[in-house]
């Protein structure tokens, strides 16, 4: 029977095996209409008698970090489809095959620019994406030509719940436009530009202006409702913007910036296909010199509705004429990975000139103060002899007391004795080392690295004395280690405070006679807790928004006048909206604790209690609570080490703003991890003193419990 | 101290009764024993007097005070619990001092209150234990001191005695007994045990499916039953009833005439219902001349006690137990003639006394 069934499997991995190895297979990361438009290309390439193509659609947010690991494994695809922002990291990890010697239909210069890294082609541009002006017919006649003009135009269009202009105006992204028409770069000439110029800070300014034309932060699903709404007649944006809005738009390209008279320059990416290492290669450069031809680009336009690369293909329709416009003075995308280390900064800058908690000068001064922070060289190598030495000796150490132990001829009869108990345990202990003690050992080695732009430098135990000497920052700046924990545990102790307080009273509620319907309650009540964390965390996100957030709304309903409270803006407000959307999650778990512990206490005691002579909180206070104490604690500590790793919140509703202020160590150490160029050893470094932080705490918690026996 | 008074006091769940019409006056100092079946109403009464229960009908005073609607706290009762319901995480002296903690007695007073109840229960070795670390007796006598640390007007025991074992049970009887003497307060017990109630009280109270049966003092009650179901409650073994007839020739049962037995009214006339105690028959040999009984039966089975027998006898129809002095010399087969020395009539259709 097995041996029937291991025939029939290895036939079919054998079938699939032939399949793969015939077909090219291509991921990518376009939906909807482009999407289609591929695979139409795809069915065109096939029926010219180019071999079959199986498109993969990998989802956008998992998009890098699947190539990155499946193509160097020999797991990955033969064509890769990606935006070029990437590329340069991607070259560097020998992902992709050059193709200069590839012959293709002409492209825009700019796009073919875009495929270059270090010299070399290593891609074939199909279609770029840039940002435009796009405008609502029916409220714009003629889109603005300058800038004062744009700004003049919105605040004659707002009012009464419309925006003359909104877009997402605190990301960087949307910003570089007029950095770039105020003649200031984040990079040029492959290296990172300084941050601090006065035409940085112009722009600071400009954005500033127009950020203030429109709501709060918006996302850009909002942005999308208001246009569909028509309370936004002017939105700045790209193609993506335009599919399936279902209310006429026009486009134009940015103004020009009034100050200098300079284009507002936008960024451009471009989707270019590119060929992997593998033993595809021939199938594959058939297949992407297919797609940059004349008849693909043909019907990616028609069927895809891109804005696509190849010459002698021209824009149909107003928005693309428009994105053709405004490529001509667009700014490709820096595909060096260094380049990334600037949006932060700039991000940061942005939303503080927005919120006016910096002058544009003095917010451009710490961008670039940051800047170099994040850039600078990585530290001195240490040498790793001590270290070695240690670890020898205490190695040496362990093995003698083990060697020791077992000298003995007791333990050595315990443990024959119990072979079998030992074996037992195994599966479950060999877990633990896997999953548990293995991660540990390696998190705590790379804690000793420095990793920078993909090269491991020993460090020792620098970035520990960096952290928790806070040699970077004064400890009052948010990104200093003593202030981050102290917000940690300020968060985690209001956190559990409040969860314990409102856990118990409820439960005490709960058990009121009076109560009706007292088992719907208790489902209702238990309901935050049965949600994920992550969706809970994003609908009270979108609570709190301070234009259309059911928060601002109630308040206004409750103070009679309107609230437009930017809850994100302050710390007190932010971390209060972490709070209560935290204390929304954790308290149903206090609750059934509560509860059950309640069950196990006589009803007699309070009726004894009661008839000596104590009110109600007199036997909260004397009998209920000693009592319902020792079931609390463990509850206790173990939500205090949950709330303390309590990243999706923070990540999610706050998002550390304002300005990092209410990160916590856990969502700070993700930040060094994956978007501050990748310092991994510095991240790890946090979180092996978060390690330390939770383990002399649940020592002390421990000792706290063993205290009284009950 | 002080008494108390019911006054038409009547409890009920929707349909269901569980109190009514009960209307007794407790008098100050008096220790009175409320005794019935599980679930006749006894707990609920108690718990009425503590508040721990509203009545829905009629009202309760303690002295002179009606405390119908005052709250448990207010009312200056103490309650002994079936369970003890000591505070578990405090130590016997806080246990003890915390009535009084409450109350913010200053500190010394409290002290001085504790010594004097430890030393009148004997708690003084076990003052900082935990209740865990104690014995079933040791933490009923740490319950009864918590009581009587106040001072209450009323004391309130909810069956204090049944979680102890036989022998416990009898000594502190006797501790309880020697107790009230000495704190000359006034105490409503709950039992279902009728030789607690027997011993502890001075008057007992018998209830029935929340109805009063008899309230008296125990020897009227064991002397004189108000009807067939207090009789049968209390004494043991129990008392026999037998269907009867008295006409002008005095009582019969089962067509055999007994005469003018003590305790048959000479107005009584017709069918009856006749009570018989165990112990006031006199068993002796058929032949003999003793009682010159024309009741004779045989014993179907014999239970001995110790220092007494119990003689199952079949008399015809009817079944009666009788008591004997041990050694007996009765087995099971022989024939024996009953005589009754004194016997309780009782109205066959309302179970009234005659």
């Amino acid at each position: 029977m097995i041996v029937r069934w291991l025939v029939i499997l290895a036939a079919v991995l054998a079938l699939a095996r032939g399949a793969s190895a015939a077909d090219v297979v291509v991921w990518h990361a376009w939906m909807g209409a482009e999407e289609a438009g591929l695979v139409a290309a795809a069915q065109r390439f096939e029926a010219g008698g180019g071999g079959r193509v199986s498109l993969v659609a990998v989802p956008f947010g998992v998009f890098d970090a699947k190539i990155e690991t499946a193509i160097p494994r020999g797991n990955g695809p033969d064509v890769v489809i990606a935006g070029h922002g990437g590329l340069g990291k991607w070259a560097r990890m020998g992902l992709f095959e050059p193709v200069d010697d590839l012959v293709i239909a002409p492209q825009m210069p700019v796009a073919e620019e875009a495929m270059r890294w270090e010299g070399a082609r290593y891609g074939v541009p199909l279609a770029y994406k840039t940002l435009v002006l796009l405008y609502d017919p029916a409220q714009v006649a003629a889109p603005p030509k300058t800038t004062d003009e744009l700004v003049a135009l919105a605040r004659s269009l707002a009012g009464d719940g419309r925006y003359g202009l909104a877009y997402e105006a605190g990301a960087a992204f949307y910003h570089a436009p007029f950095m770039h028409g105020f003649g200031a770069a984040m990079w040029q000439d492959g290296a990172l530009s300084r941050l601090d110029t006065p035409a940085h800070a112009g722009a600071l300014g400009l954005s500033a202006r127009l950020a203030a034309l429109g709501p709060t932060r918006p996302s850009s699903e909002r942005i999308g409702q208001l246009y569909r709404e028509g309370k936004a007649a002017m939105v700045i944006s790209g193609p993506w913007f335009v599919a399936d809005l279902g209310r006429p738009i026009a486009a134009a390209p940015l103004p020009i910036v009034s100050e200098t008279g300079q284009p507002a320059r936008p960024y451009l990416t471009v989707d270019g296909a590119y060929v992997t290492r593998g033993p595809n290669t021939d199938a594959a450069r058939a297949f992407v010199s297919f797609l940059a031809g004349e008849a693909s680009a043909i019907v990616r336009r028609d069927v895809g509705g891109q804005a696509v690369t190849t010459l002698g293909v021209s824009a149909d329709d107003p928005v693309r004429t428009a994105l053709a416009a405004q490529a001509a003075v667009a700014v490709p995308m820096p595909s060096d990975p260094k380049a990334l280390m600037a949006w932060e900064p700039l991000n940061k800058a942005l939303r503080q000139t927005q919120r006016g908690a910096a002058s544009p000068e003095g917010a451009a001064a710490e961008a670039q103060a940051w800047l170099e922070l994040l850039t600078r060289p990585p530290p001195e190598p240490a040498s790793p002899t001590p270290y070695l030495m240690l670890v020898g000796v205490l190695g040496l150490l362990a093995v003698g007391r083990v060697a020791q132990r077992l000298s003995s001829v007791e333990l050595r009869g315990q443990i024959a004795a119990h072979r079998a108990d030992y074996l037992w345990v195994a599966p479950a202990a060999l877990a633990v080392l896997v999953l548990v003690v293995a991660p540990f050992l390696v998190g705590a080695t790379v804690s000793l690295f420095a990793h920078y732009e993909g090269s491991w430098t020993f460090v020792g135990l620098r970035h520990f004395a960096d952290i928790v000497l806070s040699r970077d920052w004064p400890i009052t700046s948010p990104m200093s280690f003593p202030f981050t924990l102290a917000v940690t545990v300020l968060w985690t102790i209001t956190n559990v405070f409040l969860h314990v307080t409102i856990g118990v009273a409820l439960a005490l509620v709960l058990r009121e006679p009076w109560v009706r319907l007292r088992a719907v309650w208790r489902v209702l009540l238990i309901v935050p807790w049965a949600v994920p964390s992550y969706i809970t965390a994003l609908i009270w996100r979108t609570m709190f928004d301070a234009q259309y957030g059911a928060i601002n709304a109630v308040l206004s309903l409750v103070l009679g006048h309107p609230v437009e409270l930017d809850w994100f803006a302050r710390f007190s407000t932010a971390f209060a909206a972490n709070l209560v959307t935290n204390t929304w999650l954790g308290f149903p778990f206090m609750m059934v604790i509560a509860l059950g512990a309640m069950q196990s206490i006589p009803r007699e005691l309070e009726e004894a209690a009661l008839i000596d002579g104590a009110g109600y909180f007199t036997r909260l206070r004397h009998v209920l609570w000693p009592l319902l104490r020792p079931a609390m604690l463990p509850a206790v500590v173990l939500g205090s080490v949950w709330t303390f790793n309590m990243f999706n919140v923070i990540y999610l509703v706050s998002g550390g703003e304002p300005d990092g202020a209410t990160e916590i160590l856990i969502s700070e150490a993700w930040r060094w991890a994956f978007s501050r160029g990748n310092r991994y050893g510095y991240a790890a470094a946090y979180a092996v003193v978060i390690f330390g932080v939770l383990f002399v705490y649940s020592r002390f918690t421990n000792r706290l419990l063993g205290k009284r026996v009950l | 101290m002080a008494g108390i008074q019911l006054r038409s006091v009547e409890k009920r769940y929707g349909d269901t009764w569980v109190l009514r019409g009960i209307d007794v006056s407790i008098a100050d100092g008096e220790y009175v024993v409320l005794v019935g079946p599980s679930g006749c109403g006894k707990s609920t009464l108690l718990r009425s007097i503590a508040g721990l229960n509203d009545i829905t009908g009629g009202a309760i005073h303690i002295g002179a005070r009606d405390v119908t609607r005052v709250s448990p706290r207010d009312r200056n009762v103490a309650m002994v619990f079936q369970s003890y319901a000591l505070y578990p995480h405090m130590t016997v002296r806080e246990n003890l001092a915390f009535p009084l903690k409450i109350r913010k007695d200053p500190p010394a007073a409290i002290q001085a209150a504790v010594a004097e109840v430890a030393g009148m229960l004997e708690l003084g070795a076990l003052l900082d234990r935990l209740p865990g670390q104690l014995s079933g007796g040791q933490r009923q006598r740490v319950a009864m001191g918590r009581a009587i640390v106040r001072r209450p007007d009323v004391f309130l025991f909810d069956e204090p005695l049944s979680n102890l074992d036989a022998a416990l049970r009898h000594h502190m009887r006797v501790e309880l007994k020697r107790l009230h003497r000495r704190l000359g307060a006034t105490v409503v017990h709950v039992t279902h045990d009728q030789v607690e109630a027997l011993t502890l009280a001075d008057r007992i109270l018998v209830l029935h499916q929340g109805v009063v049966q008899q309230v008296g003092p125990p020897r009227e009650l064991f002397d004189a039953p108000a009807n067939t179901f207090v009789a049968t409650f209390l004494g043991s073994p129990a008392m026999n009833l037998l269907p009867g007839r008295v006409d002008d020739a005095g009582l019969s049962v089962g067509g055999v005439a007994l005469g003018w037995v003590d305790g048959v009214g000479k107005a009584v006339r017709g069918d009856v219902t006749v009570g018989l105690r165990p112990t006031d028959v006199v068993a002796a040999a058929p032949s003999s001349a003793a009682g010159a009984s024309p009741w004779v039966g045989a014993v179907d089975v014999t239970e001995s006690l110790g220092a007494e027998a119990l003689l199952h006898v079949e008399i015809g129809p009817h079944k009666l137990v009788v008591q004997v002095p041990e050694p007996s010399p009765w087995r099971a087969g022989a024939q024996v003639q009953v005589v009754p020395r004194r016997v309780h009539v009782f109205d066959p259709g309302s179970g009234r006394r005659l």
